[in-house]
């Protein structure tokens, strides 16, 4: 009877020591590579992070790279398994906005507004929802496309020829 | 919005003849994914495609979970008996506005337990649903193409450090300073090309033209003051001295000129050189407001 209570107790010890200090096998990959690569605030190294460990539980993963977007990620690691995490950072492109249009108020995803004839901006590679305003009342909206460092130029009307 | 939602029961069945892991796919997808079916066939083969609309439940939102691990384990347990497999493969993608989101989970039917999971956010991954799709799919299978890692990277936006072009402001700006007006027409504006072109060759050649008459003046100026020293005759002496001293004005304004002149085609040429790097090819798109009528972008 004691001797079962015994194994018992050291079964639990075992599983729970197992448990305790169990870790899992952390690969990381990211698009660009060589990325900063922080769990839980410690740096990891730049990517491609191969053969780490990491406990299991909740943990936060975060990715930087000048000229790119950062990314933050929270993660629950489930025990006993290996985890290959894929990152890709999406670039971060210098844009000039310039018009020649007098009166004009512009805003960019709802959040940024400028009413001046040129304006710098650091905008994610995608698309950007843009809205005019004149005279306090929307006159244009569309989406454009940031795919590239570039300059756009707004004009209220388009020229009766191109080129 | 009107939302599609495709399950897809994927059973790789040549795996479990050999006592390996086996696998059922479970596809969900928001939107249409043309050919999604068709191309999972192709890069796996061997393997069959169900469909069964009966499982939807399983694709709700996993983080909602306090445990996503542990959730849906009697029901994973179940269906592992049910297909007779040993891990279960969801795949669940989401358009949001402009992201796409490929949420992928693989539980263990044993446990029933989420053993792997890929969440890949992606904004403006534009076709490339299919392709992590399949990564993905290959990953938890262990095949991995070197095609499908180009296709992603061929999709995915540029490092803005990586980016090249053809034409560049530099290079305008070499250009102009071999020839005036060479990077304005590298440009394409062809117009400053020709009129600093013009400038610079019309300042060239006065140049050269008050340099020829220096010269000549200088030159003059020598030999009409030979000419006054080797003569004895008064007329002679009056006619080389008057030469004499006209070449020395000329000589003086020409000179005058022609270092006013080679210091204007000096800073013009410089200046040509600056104006084709300040102007010189860049990247820009113009918008024309939308809500008249045509809209359209004009990518330049």
């Amino acid at each position: 009877m004691q001797m079962n209570h015994f194994l018992k107790i050291v079964y639990l010890l075992i599983i729970g020591y197992s448990n305790l200090f169990s870790q899992i096998k952390l690969d990381v990959s990211t698009i660009p590579k060589r990325v900063d690569v922080y769990l839980d605030g410690v740096n990891l190294g730049t990517s491609p992070v191969l053969n780490e460990r990491i406990k299991p539980g909740l943990h936060k993963f975060e990715i930087k790279k000048k000229g790119f977007a950062p990314l933050a990620y929270d993660l629950l690691v489930n025990p006993a398994q290996a985890i290959k995490l894929d990152f890709f950072l999406n670039p971060i492109y210098k844009i000039k906005f310039k018009t020649e249009e007098k009166g004009l108020v512009f805003e960019l995803n709802g959040e940024h507004r400028w009413d001046v004839p040129f304006i710098r901006l650091e905008l994610e590679a995608g698309d950007h929802f843009l809205r005019v305003f004149k005279i306090g009342e929307i006159i244009d909206e569309q989406t454009i496309r940031v795919d590239e460092p570039k300059r756009f130029n707004y004009y209220l009307k388009k020229p009766l020829t191109s080129g | 919005m009107l939302k599609i939602i495709i399950p897809f029961i994927f059973v790789n069945l040549l795996s479990s003849m050999n006592q390996e892991p086996t696998y059922l796919v479970l596809n969900h997808f928001d939107k249409d994914i043309p050919q999604a079916e068709k191309l999972l066939v192709e890069n796996f083969n061997n393997s069959k495609f169900e469909f069964d609309a009966a499982l939807e439940n399983i694709f709700t939102d996993l983080d909602s979970y306090d445990n996503p691990a542990s959730s849906h384990m009697d029901m994973m347990k179940e269906l592992g008996e049910k297909y007779k497999v040993s891990f279960i493969l969801l795949n669940k993608i989401e358009h949001k506005e402009d992201r796409f989101v490929l949420d992928g989970l693989l539980f263990n039917t044993r446990s029933g337990g989420l053993i792997h999971r890929r969440k890949i956010d992606l904004k403006q991954y534009l076709d490339g649903q299919i392709n992590e799709l399949i990564m993905w799919v290959g990953n938890t299978l262990g095949v991995q193409e070197k095609e499908w890692q180009k296709n992603r990277e061929s999709i995915l936006f540029n490092d803005p450090e990586e980016l090249t072009y053809d034409k560049t402001p530099m290079g305008a700006a070499i250009r102009s300073l071999i020839a005036p007006g060479w990077g304005q027409a590298y440009s394409n504006k062809k117009t400053s090309a020709g009129v600093w072109f013009g400038v610079e060759a019309s300042l060239s050649l006065a140049f050269i033209l008050s340099y020829l008459n220096y010269d000549k003046s200088a030159k003059g100026f020598l030999s009409n003051t030979d000419l006054y020293h080797q003569t004895d005759d008064e007329k002679l002496v009056a006619k080389h001295r008057a030469a004499a001293e006209k070449d020395w004005g000329n000589h003086i304004i020409y000179s005058r000129l022609a270092i006013a002149l080679a210091s204007a085609t000096s800073t013009g040429w410089v200046s040509n050189s600056i104006h084709a790097w300040v102007f010189g090819p860049r990247p820009y798109t113009n918008i024309y407001q939308e809500w008249d009528s045509s809209s359209e972008l004009n990518k330049g």
